[in-house]
C-alpha cells in the first residue's frame, strides 16, 4: 500500500523535479560516508578495505572507467555513465548498486566529486559511441557472430573457444595487476549488463586500462564493422544465456536410478537422464587462514545410481588446467602451481533430525567423509583419496577408500566422475546411500594455478542429495482408494436422504 | 437481493484468506508461511462455522443448498457432476501427498537464540547480561573521540565483514548468495535494533560454532571472530554497525543510554 503510494508519488514528481546542478560539498560528504572505505580518502582506490578486494576498487585519480558510452578516442566517460555505475553497481565485484540508499541528486553530486580527483570536472566529452542500426538477435546473426568471434582467434584467443575465458596468455591492466578474461557464459559477472547494446559498446570502445582492445579501431587488424560488432554482441549474449545458472530454490541433487552399469565417462549420454544442480561457491574466508582471491564461483553436480553403486558428475569452470611440472601451464599460473582438485563432502551418519556436521570439514562429534580428486602432475597421474575429517585440523586419509574417479579438462571446464558402492563394509567409516533419504552434501574446489591449496579454496555450504526412489504402486492405490471411499459415502448420503420423507424443507 | 448463507460463509472465508495474503505478502513484504496460513484458516473456519450455526434455523439455512443438491431430483445433473469431480479431486490429492517428494526438509532455526550468561574469551569471563560497550559513554562525553572509534570500527568492518553482510550493511555482500542461512541484514529493524550490544559481542566473538543447538551452529558461516579480532576491535565494529544504520542498541533499564 505504502509502496504503491511512493511509486505514484515518484512518477508524479519525476517530471517536475529537474535535478539541481552538482554540489561538490554534498558530494564530498556522501563520498566520505559511503565510498571512502574502499576507494580511499584521496580517491586512489587505497581505502582500508582495498587489500582484500578482488578485483581492487577503482582509482579515480586515473579517470579510467570500465564503462563509458563516449567514443573510442575519448578518454573521459559521460557523467551519466559514472552515474549508472554508482546507481546500479558493478556485478561480479564488491561494488553494490546504491539506488536504494542514495537519491539521483546524491549520485549527481558524487559524480562531480569523483571527477575532481582526476581534475576532469571541466571536460565535456564530445565524441559519442556510434551504435549505427541495431541488429536484432536471430539465429543467423548469432551464427555470423560466432564465425567472427573465432575467425583468426579474434575473441577466442583470450575468451576461449567456448567463451569460458580459459586463458592461454597472461593478461594485465595498465597498473600491472593481473586480470582475467571474462568467462562469457556467466552472465552475473558481466560488469554492466548482458544486453547486446552494452556488449556492442564494450566491443566498440574496448575496456580502458585493460588489454581488451577496441574493435572499431581502424588501425586494428581485427577491426569489425558496425554490423559485425552487433553480430558478435548477439553471439556473446547467446553465450551468456548458455551457462548453468544458479537457482536459489534448487537445493537438492536428485540422483536418478538407472538399470545396468553407471557411465564411466563424463561424455556418456546416460548423464542426460540426471538433472543438473548448480551451487554458488564462496572462498574459504571463515577459518584461518582466510582466502580472499578465488577464481571460480559455481559448481554443478549430477548423480546416477543403480542397485549397487552411485556416481557423481561434477563440473566446474576453471580458466587454467593446472599441471605441476608443465612449462606451458606454469606460464599462466601463479607461482607454486598445485594440481586442480575437487572434493565431495558427506556426513558419515545421515542427518540426525536437523543436526548435521559443521559445514567446513565436520566436527569432533560429527565426522564427515571427503572424497578428494586431484588432477595429477606431469610425473604422477590423477588421484582420489577418501578422508574422514573431524574438523579442519583432524583428518585421516585412506588411499584405497573404495572411490574411483576420473576427470577431463575441456576448453575451460573440468568434468570429474566419482563413483562408489552404495554400501560399504564399515558403516562407522563411510556413509551408506539409501533410497529416499535426504543426505547432506557439500563441495570444495581448488584451482591450482590460482594458488589454491590446503585451506585456500572455494566451497559450498550444505545442500541435499536424494536418491530418487521409485514411486511404486502405493500412491496410486491410495489415490484410487480415497476416491472410491468418498464416492461411496456420497452415494450412500444421496440414497438415505431420498428415503427420508421430511427432507427438502 | 439477499445473499444465501452458504455463499456468505464462503465469501467470509475467501476474504479472510486473501486478506492474510495481502497483509503479509504486500503490506508487510513477508511471504506468509503455508503452515501459518493453514493454522489461521483453521481457526477462521471454526469461528465462521460456529457463528453461522449458532441457531438451528441458521444451521438449516447454511446447509440448505447442499441438501437440495443431494436431495432435489431436479438438480440431479449437477449432483452427478459433483459426485464425480469431488472423489477424483480427493483421490488426486492423496496420490500427490503419497508420491515421493523432492522438497528439501524444512530446517527450523532460531535466529536470535538466548545467549549464555557468560562468555569465555581473551582469557576473561564476560557477563553477557550486564556488560555494556565500554566505548558507548564517549558518544556524549567525547564526541570527537567517539567519531574516531566509529571510523576504526568501519575499517574493521570493511576488511572483515562486508564480504557477507555487504557494503550497505544490508546482508547482500558479494558472497551472500552462496550462504544458507543468509547473512544478517543490519539495516532491518528486526536485527541489531532488537538486541543489546553485549549480545552482538557474544555473537561476533563466538561466531557460528558458538551458537546453541536450536540455532543450528553447523550451518552458520559466521567465523569465530575472537580468533581474528581483539576485544576493542569487536566493540568498535559494534559502534559502527549502529552508527551507519542509524539504529539504537536495545537496553533494559539501568543502562546509561536508551
Amino acid at each position: 500500500m505504502i509502496r504503491w503510494l511512493v511509486v505514484i508519488a515518484v512518477i508524479f514528481f519525476a517530471g517536475a523535479a529537474a535535478s539541481a546542478p552538482a554540489d561538490k560539498a554534498r558530494g564530498a560528504k556522501i563520498y566520505i560516508q559511503r565510498c571512502l572505505m574502499c576507494h580511499g580518502e584521496d580517491g586512489d582506490g587505497g581505502g582500508p578495505g582495498a587489500k582484500r578486494l578482488n578485483p581492487p576498487p577503482r582509482d579515480f585519480t586515473e579517470a579510467l572507467y570500465k564503462f563509458k558510452t563516449t567514443g573510442t578516442d575519448e578518454p573521459v566517460p559521460n557523467d551519466d555513465d559514472i552515474l549508472r555505475m554508482i546507481r546500479d553497481g558493478m556485478p561480479g565485484t564488491a561494488m553494490p548498486g546504491w539506488k536504494d540508499i542514495l537519491s539521483e541528486q546524491d549520485i549527481i553530486d558524487l559524480v562531480l566529486y569523483l571527477k575532481i580527483f582526476a581534475e576532469i570536472e571541466e571536460e565535456k566529452p564530445e565524441e559519442q559511441i556510434d551504435y549505427g542500426t541495431e541488429i536484432a538477435s536471430s539465429p543467423e546473426s548469432i551464427a555470423a557472430g560466432d564465425k567472427l568471434f573465432h575467425e583468426g582467434e579474434r575473441c577466442s584467443e583470450c575468451h576461449g573457444r567456448d567463451g569460458r575465458g580459459d586463458a592461454v596468455k597472461r593478461l594485465k591492466d595498465d597498473s600491472g595487476a593481473r586480470t582475467w578474461p571474462r568467462n562469457l557464459t556467466k552472465p552475473w559477472t558481466y560488469r554492466v549488463s548482458t544486453q547486446p547494446r552494452d556488449i556492442y559498446r564494450r566491443i566498440t570502445t574496448g575496456i580502458t586500462g585493460t588489454q581488451m582492445p577496441s574493435f572499431a579501431d581502424p588501425k586494428s587488424k581485427k577491426k569489425l564493422s558496425i554490423e559485425e560488432r552487433w553480430q558478435v554482441a548477439n553471439y556473446v549474449a547467446s553465450l551468456a544465456a548458455s551457462g548453468q545458472p544458479v537457482r536459489a530454490e534448487n537445493t537438492v541433487i536428485k540422483a536418478a536410478r538407472i538399470v545396468g552399469a553407471l557411465p564411466a565417462k563424463p561424455g556418456d549420454a546416460a548423464w542426460d537422464g540426471a538433472e543438473r544442480t548448480t551451487f554458488f561457491l564462496l572462498p574459504q574466508i571463515i577459518a584461518k587462514p582466510r582466502f580472499f582471491t578465488p577464481s571460480n564461483d559455481t559448481i554443478t553436480a549430477r548423480a546416477l545410481y543403480n542397485d549397487d553403486e552411485i556416481a557423481f558428475l561434477i563440473e566446474w569452470d576453471d580458466r587454467t588446467k593446472s599441471i605441476p611440472g608443465d612449462a606451458d601451464a606454469a606460464k599462466i599460473a601463479e607461482p607454486d602451481m598445485g594440481p586442480d582438485a575437487v572434493a565431495v563432502q558427506l556426513p558419515i551418519e545421515p542427518a540426525d533430525g536437523s543436526e548435521k556436521p559443521y559445514f567446513i570439514w565436520g566436527d569432533a562429534t560429527h565426522p564427515v567423509n571427503l572424497w578428494k580428486w586431484q588432477s595429477g602432475t606431469t610425473k604422477a597421474p590423477e588421484t582420489v583419496e577418501v578422508m574422514t575429517a573431524r574438523g579442519l585440523g583432524n583428518v585421516d586419509k585412506r588411499a584405497n577408500g573404495g572411490v574411483s574417479a576420473t576427470g577431463i579438462y575441456d576448453n575451460g571446464i573440468w568434468r570429474v566422475i566419482m563413483k562408489r558402492a552404495r554400501a560399504t563394509a564399515d558403516a562407522g567409516k563411510d556413509l551408506q546411500f539409501r533410497e529416499g533419504e535426504f543426505i547432506p552434501i557439500a563441495f570444495s574446489a581448488w584451482d591450482g594455478s590460482n594458488g589454491e591449496n590446503d585451506r585456500s579454496h572455494t566451497l559450498t555450504t550444505w545442500y541435499w542429495l536424494q536418491l530418487k526412489p521409485e514411486a511404486g504402486a502405493k500412491p496410486l492405490l491410495a489415490g484410487i482408494l480415497t476416491a472410491l471411499i468418498l464416492a461411496g459415502l456420497l452415494i450412500w448420503w444421496a440414497r438415505t436422504a431420498k428415503a427420508r420423507p421430511e427432507s427438502g424443507a | 437481493m439477499r445473499i444465501p448463507k452458504l455463499l456468505q460463509a464462503v465469501l467470509v472465508l475467501a476474504a479472510v484468506y486473501f486478506g492474510f495474503i495481502i497483509l503479509f505478502d504486500v503490506v508487510l513484504d513477508q511471504v506468509i508461511p503455508a503452515s501459518l496460513l493453514a493454522m489461521y484458516m483453521f481457526f477462521t473456519f471454526a469461528g465462521v462455522f460456529m457463528v453461522f450455526t449458532f441457531t438451528d434455523a441458521g444451521a438449516r439455512e447454511l446447509v440448505a443448498p447442499i441438501r437440495s443438491l443431494v436431495e432435489d431430483p431436479s438438480r440431479r445433473g449437477l449432483r452427478n457432476i459433483v459426485f464425480v469431480v469431488l472423489p477424483l479431486a480427493a483421490g488426486w490429492y492423496s496420490f500427490d501427498q503419497m508420491s515421493p517428494s523432492f522438497e528439501a526438509p524444512v530446517e527450523l532455526r532460531s535466529i536470535h537464540p538466548a545467549p549464555p550468561s557468560r562468555l569465555k574469551a581473551y582469557g576473561k569471563n564476560f557477563d553477557i547480561i550486564n556488560m555494556n560497550n565500554p566505548f558507548r559513554r564517549l558518544e556524549k562525553e567525547n564526541p570527537g573521540e567517539f567519531r574516531k572509534l566509529v571510523q576504526e570500527g568501519a575499517a574493521v568492518y570493511i576488511q572483515n565483514c562486508h564480504f557477507c553482510h555487504g557494503d550497505k550493511l544490508d546482508g547482500k555482500g558479494p558472497y551472500a548468495e552462496a550462504l544458507n542461512p543468509v547473512p544478517a541484514n543490519f539495516q532491518d529493524v528486526g536485527t541489531i535494533a532488537q538486541l543489546q550490544e553485549s549480545y552482538l559481542f557474544w555473537r561476533i566473538a563466538s561466531g557460528g560454532p558458538g551458537l546453541p543447538k536450536e540455532a543450528a551452529p553447523w550451518i552458520s558461516s559466521m567465523p569465530v571472530w575472537k580468533d581474528f579480532l581483539s576485544e576493542e576491535e569487536i566493540w568498535k565494529v559494534i559502534l559502527f554497525l549502529y552508527d551507519y544504520t542509524g539504529q539504537r542498541p536495545r537496553s533494559f533499564g539501568g543502562g546509561d543510554h536508551d
